[in-house]
This record gives C-alpha cells, sequence and structure tokens, in this order.
C-alpha cells in the first residue's frame, strides 16, 4: 500500500472511532443539554432563592406513578397547591411499601408543560436520591419548590398557568424477589 | 479444492488465468473485486427474495380483517421487523454499495482492483454471518418467559420495546449481534472504496473527471464510515442496558428512552440516502448513456449529492416529531428537511435535461431509470408533505409514511437495482438478456408496485396506523388492492427469475459495449465479462 493509501485508511479509521466515541459522549451531553435548557420538563436545582414574589398566579399539581414492578402506595398529599410566582412552597408526597421486604427505590421527575421545566426551581427534593422503605411503613417526603418570576417574562412561557409536578418510583437497582408482587397489578 | 485442474479444464481459449467458476477456493478467498461484486449480488439476491416473501406473508394477512396467515399480532410484528430490516442491511444495501460498487468502481476509475482485496473479501464474508444471526433470532425466546419467539419492536429497535421490559429473551440480542457484525461489515468495505478512488484513479482520472456512479459511491462510503458507528454505539448502549444493568435508556436510572431515537436517527436518515445514493449514480450513467449525451451540469449533479449527504446529517429528528421537542426545534428540522428538497430537485432536473433533445433509446434499463425518475419524484413530495411537523402529528407512524418510504425506496432504491441490474447484465455475466422477458420484469414492477403503495396514501389519510396486524373493516377496500399489487410483483419477481434462467441456458454471448457511442466509461472499453485481472496497462484519460 502506498504512503496516501495509508494516511487515508488511518484517518477514516479515526474518523470511524471517533463517531463510535461521540455517540458515547451523546450520553453526558444529553443530560447536562436536559439540566441546562429544562428540556423535557427536566426541573432546576436551585442554588439562590427565588430574586421576588411577584403578583402572578401559578398553579402546581401534583402527580405520583410507580413503576409495574415496584410494591408501594404513593401519593401526593395535595392534589395542586395555588401560590405566586417567585413563592417558595413545601409540599409532601406519601409513600407506603406495601410488601414484606424492604425496597431501595429512586424517583424519576419532570414537570408537565415542557417549556416550564427551566423555571420549576427545587430547593430541596426528596427525589434528589435513592431511599430504603421499610416494609409497610408510611413515609412522608417533603419537596421544596418555587417557580421562577422569569417565567412571566418568557413570551414562549409566559401562558403557563398551571404546572403539573410528577413523580415515578422505581426499584434501585432491583428488588430483592420476595417483595415482586405477585400478580401485575399489585404493584401498579 | 485445487484450482490448477479446473483452470486447465476451462482454460484454453481463456488467457487471463482465471480460476474455475465451481471451485469453493474462488468464492471463499477471493480478493479479485469482480467476484466479490458477485458475491455480494447473488446474496443480495438470495437475501432479497426472502424479504420479498416476508411481504407476501404480510399482504396475504393484510387482505382482510381478523387473523389469516399468524397467530397473534408478535407473529406479525416479528415479520414486519425482519422485512425492513433484511431489505435495508441484506438486500439493497449489498447490492448497490457491496454489487455494483465493488464491480464497477475499479472499473470506471481505471484501477485493477480495490486498495485492499483482503479486506474486500472480509467485508462481503462478515455479512452471511450477520444474516444468519438476524435468522436465528426469529426462533428463540422473545421474552424470558413464554412462548412468543423473534423480535417485533420494529426494524427502528426503539427502547423500551427492544429493552427488557418489551423483548426480555435472547431473541434481541441476537439482533444487536446481527447489526454489529452487518456494520462492521459496511464501514470496512466504505473505508476501501474512499481509498479507493481517492488513491488509485488512473493517471489523468481526476475527481472532476470521475462517473458520477464513482461519486456516488464515494460520497455514501463517507456516510457510512460517519453514521454507522453511532448505531453501533447506540446498539452497544442498548445490549448493556439489557445485559449488564446500565441505564442509558432506562428511566430509572436517570436515562432517557428519547436519546436512543436521537442516536438511531442521526444513522437512520443518513442510512436512507446510503441506500439511494448509489442508485443516484446509477440512473445517471443510464440516462446518459441512452440518451447519447453527456449527463446535464455533471459538477452540480456530484456536488448535488455532496450536499445531500451534508445535509442528511443535520435532519434527524424529523423522524421523531412527535416526541414532544420545542416548537422551534420543529420549525429548524422542518426548514433543514425542505432544503434538502433543492439538491435532489437540482438532479431531477438534470436528468430530465440530459434527456431533452438527446437520441433517447428505449432499452430495458432506460424504461427503469425513467421509471425511478417518475417515481422517486412521487415519494420525494409526499417527503415534503411529511417534513411538515404539523401534518406529521396527524400523519406520524401511518400508511402515508409507509407509501413514502416504499414510493423512495422500495420504488426508488430497488428500480435503480433493476436499472444497474439490466445495464451491465451482459458486462457482468457475459451473456445477453431476454429483452422480451426484461420488458415484462418492467411492466409488471412497474405497476404492480404503484397497485401496491398508492392506495396506502389513502389508507393512511384515513388513519390506518402501521404495523398493526389487524383493521376495522374500512380500511379493507383499499388493502385488497394492496395485495393483489402484491400478486402482480410477484408475478413480474418469477419473470425475472426466469429471465436469469433463460440467459443462462441460451447463453448469447456478451458485446464488450452493447450500447454503442452512449456508452463513454471506462468498463465499455473491457470485454465481456471483463478479464479476471484488468488493466495491466493503466488506462490515460485526457
Amino acid at each position: 500500500m502506498n504512503p496516501g493509501s495509508r494516511i487515508t485508511v488511518i484517518s477514516l479509521a479515526g474518523a470511524a472511532v471517533g463517531m463510535l466515541a461521540l455517540s458515547f459522549a451523546a450520553e453526558p451531553l444529553y443530560s447536562t443539554f436536559c439540566r441546562v435548557t429544562g428540556f423535557g420538563g427536566t426541573t432546576q436545582i436551585a442554588d439562590a432563592p427565588p430574586s421576588a414574589v411577584i403578583d402572578r398566579p401559578i398553579r402546581v399539581r401534583f402527580d405520583a406513578n410507580a413503576a409495574t414492578d415496584i410494591p408501594v402506595d404513593f401519593k401526593p398529599t395535595e392534589e395542586f397547591v395555588d401560590a405566586k410566582l417567585g413563592e417558595t412552597i413545601l409540599s409532601f408526597y406519601e409513600v407506603t411499601n406495601i410488601s414484606d421486604a424492604p425496597i431501595r427505590a429512586v424517583a424519576a421527575y419532570n414537570v408537565a408543560p415542557y417549556k416550564a421545566g427551566k423555571y420549576f426551581n427545587k430547593v430541596e427534593c426528596f427525589c434528589f436520591k435513592e431511599k430504603t422503605l421499610q416494609p409497610g411503613r408510611t413515609e412522608r417526603l417533603p419537596v421544596i419548590f418555587f417557580v421562577s418570576p422569569e417565567l412571566a417574562d418568557d413570551r414562549y412561557a409566559s401562558d403557563v398557568k398551571s404546572i403539573t409536578l410528577s413523580y415515578t418510583y422505581y426499584p434501585a437497582g432491583g428488588i430483592p424477589d420476595s417483595a415482586r408482587p405477585q400478580d401485575a397489578s399489585a404493584g401498579s | 479444492m485445487s484450482s490448477d485442474s479446473a483452470t486447465a479444464a476451462h482454460g484454453g481459449h481463456h488467457d487471463d488465468h482465471s480460476p474455475s467458476l465451481y471451485s469453493l477456493s474462488r468464492w471463499l478467498f477471493s480478493t479479485n473485486h469482480k467476484d466479490i461484486g458477485t458475491l455480494y449480488l447473488v446474496f443480495a439476491l438470495f437475501a432479497g427474495l426472502i424479504g420479498f416473501a416476508f411481504s407476501g406473508l404480510m399482504r396475504a394477512e393484510l387482505f382482510e380483517t381478523g387473523f389469516q396467515v399468524f397467530e397473534d399480532g408478535q407473529q406479525y410484528n416479528v415479520i414486519t421487523t425482519m422485512h425492513g430490516l433484511i431489505m435495508i442491511f441484506f438486500m439493497v444495501m449489498p447490492a448497490l454499495i457491496g454489487g455494483f460498487g465493488n464491480w464497477f468502481v475499479p472499473l470506471m476509475i481505471g484501477a485493477p482492483d480495490m486498495a485492499m482485496p483482503r479486506m474486500n473479501n472480509i467485508s462481503f464474508w462478515l455479512l452471511p454471518a450477520s444474516f444468519a444471526l438476524l435468522m436465528l433470532s426469529m426462533f428463540v425466546p422473545a421474552q424470558a418467559t413464554g412462548d412468543a419467539t423473534g423480535f417485533g419492536g420494529g426494524w427502528v429497535l426503539y427502547p423500551p420495546l427492544s429493552g427488557t421490559v418489551g423483548h426480555g429473551g435472547v431473541a434481541m440480542d441476537l439482533v444487536i449481534f446481527s447489526l454489529h457484525v452487518a456494520g462492521i461489515s459496511s464501514i470496512l468495505g466504505a473505508i476501501n472504496f474512499i481509498v479507493t478512488i481517492l488513491n488509485m484513479r488512473a493517471p489523468g482520472m481526476t475527481l472532476h473527471k470521475m462517473p458520477l456512479f464513482a461519486w456516488s459511491v464515494l460520497i455514501t462510503a463517507f456516510l457510512l464510515v460517519l453514521a454507522l458507528p453511532v448505531l453501533a454505539g447506540a446498539l452497544t448502549m442498548l445490549l448493556t442496558d439489557r445485559n449488564f444493568g446500565s441505564k442509558f435508556f432506562v428511566p430509572a436510572g436517570g436515562g432517557d428512552p428519547i436519546m436512543f431515537q436521537h442516536l438511531f436517527w442521526f444513522f437512520g436518515h443518513p442510512e436512507v440516502y446510503i441506500m439511494i445514493l448509489p442508485g443516484f449514480g446509477i440512473i445517471s450513467q443510464i440516462v446518459s448513456t441512452f440518451s447519447r449525451k453527456p449527463v446535464f451540469g455533471y459538477l452540480a449533479m456530484a456536488y448535488a449529492m455532496v450536499a445531500i449527504g451534508f445535509i442528511g446529517f443535520i435532519v434527524w429528528a424529523h423522524h421523531m416529531y412527535t416526541v414532544g421537542m420545542g416548537v422551534e426545534l420543529k420549525a429548524y428540522f422542518v426548514a433543514a428537511t425542505m432544503v434538502i428538497a433543492v439538491p435532489t430537485g437540482v438532479k431531477i432536473f438534470s436528468w430530465i435535461a440530459t434527456m431533452w433533445g438527446g437520441s433517447i433509446d428505449f432499452t430495458v434499463p432506460m424504461l427503469w431509470a425513467i421509471g425511478f425518475i417518475f417515481l422517486f419524484t412521487v415519494g420525494g413530495v409526499t417527503g415534503v408533505v411529511l417534513a411538515n411537523a404539523g401534518v406529521d402529528y396527524s400523519l406520524h407512524d401511518t400508511y402515508y409514511v409507509v407509501a413514502h418510504f416504499h414510493y423512495v425506496l422500495s420504488l426508488g432504491a430497488v428500480f435503480t437495482l433493476f436499472a444497474g441490474w439490466y445495464y451491465w447484465y451482459e458486462k457482468m455475466f457475459g451473456v445477453k438478456y431476454n429483452g422480451m422477458i426484461a420488458g415484462a420484469h418492467f411492466w409488471l414492477t412497474f405497476i404492480g408496485s404503484n397497485v401496491i403503495f398508492f392506495p396506502q396514501h389513502f389508507l393512511g389519510l384515513q388513519g390506518m396506523p402501521r404495523r398493526y396486524v389487524d383493521y376495522t373493516p374500512a380500511f379493507e377496500y383499499w388493502h385488497q388492492w394492496s395485495t393483489y399489487g402484491y400478486y402482480i410483483v410477484a408475478v413480474g419477481t418469477g419473470i425475472f427469475l426466469i429471465g436469469i434462467i433463460e440467459s443462462m441456458v441460451r447463453h448469447r454471448k456478451a458485446e464488450a459495449n452493447p450500447w454503442g457511442e452512449g456508452a463513454t466509461t471506462l468498463e465499455w472499453t473491457l470485454s465481456s465479462p471483463p478479464p479476471f485481472h484488468q488493466y495491466n496497462d493503466l488506462p490515460r484519460i485526457r
């Protein structure tokens, strides 16, 4: 093979390997992108208190789900809360482990409509880390959040009058067989 | 296997030392670009007939409401999935790139062979292995428990349907392995083509004098090198999600199934151009040959393909308008997608302008080429319709989409494939085909495939979703037409096979250049079939 061909082969093989590497780099890039832009309703973690409370009402609805393979009873303590933009709210969810074994669980979350994700700031949330739920115990789970006043200035999002905060509980790293629901309906 | 005795028996009037046609080692260990091209074509024919038979099962099932052929939806979905994967990875790509590309790129650019002949052998022989894995997947468990077999999640392989939730059995793992192997095969082949075209052109054959078919394979090869590794990456993530506890696409672990769709279509959209660009090249050669004119706007034709290839990488999310992306993002993808109509329009215009005022010869390959231009334009128009995110919201995953991509692939890519087949048949196999039989093949396929797919536009607009085994009786009328169309194409396919046998039995001696003065590319300066090793003295292009 002549030297010109060798350079071509090496650079093409490099391009192929580079694209493979980029496809894996997509994973951190993708999650960074969602966190920064609130894409897909990804909520923000508040690093500063709200700048101001403005006189613009917002209703926040609470939604709770559990994956089919996790035996928990999971619900919000209130259906919704009426607040103002910039007002810090504390609300609770309740989760009960209805099996006979401890479960390690983690909650995935987002808000709807998606475009509100950028403005939905959580100060403290049970969803930040995984939990071990003891059998038969009911736990109260706090979430502290505010909806940032900048929402009112965003021409694409200022029409939002109500935001639904949603959580879905999943087993973290598998659950013991003894805790698995015996029929499909038990978990949901 | 000794090839010496076989050569002696067959030799005599051949002075090019080609080994016997019946020597196993000639094919297994082949490093000859023409033999490997033939292997690719035979493999594609074999896989294509299986894929075609699968679509027959689907059309028979959909002839009326209720269950006819299949026992349940899973079986039907396995067959649709396999039909798609076979036709894309084991029929169109091997035939257009591996088959015609291997055969004619070296001949057209005046090279003695491919740059890396032994890698060429590996590229081909990975494919039967990959195909075997895919076929095997249909007979192994779909789920961890239960009797269902095969992977029925569609050729797009979206999780969670392709994860442990949807298909926890070993079938999906075999599909992943199969596509990994097919992907490696294609990447190796693509590198080989680029190195050959960039470094082994005959003296005087500058890039801007290179025939458009060689251009199309060069661009296709670049798309393959850049797109396929992304599919490999996505499939590897899927594999580790399924088997080793990673959570790339699992929401419970902070993953997102939508990311698979982004990765898949970053590969998948260039992939559709990978399937059609070599066909564009073939059509350019044929239209020029039978109009006895050089291609109109040669440079524009070459760079239109470059533009299509480039834009192909930045429009992927138009396949996923319904995942919930923001309106501005959708606006971008709508606009970018519609821009593709510009270079594609340049190509359609230039083909017509090449024919304009030409001395047109309506030979069989020219019929296929004109049929292609007409039908591809229909598919292109419905593509512009679907590019609109608002319209796509109602047409997403309906038969309108099915009709659209079959017009550009089944009636587009496949027509270019048959056009190339009849254009180069004499050159490759050294015998003449029967014009009557080939003409019947064209007309039956042309009429039949339109009867199959045109009514599917109506079904889609009425709301018939794709990948459904059953439907409400309201859709029955056009489904029946569609199935009748399949029977017409099936007769045409039978005639196609008869045509091959007829030409081999009659053995009419081929001419070096049967097409006359319009055929100006280098392959027509050689005998038919070309000598086993060509261009001992490199041709000089003025």
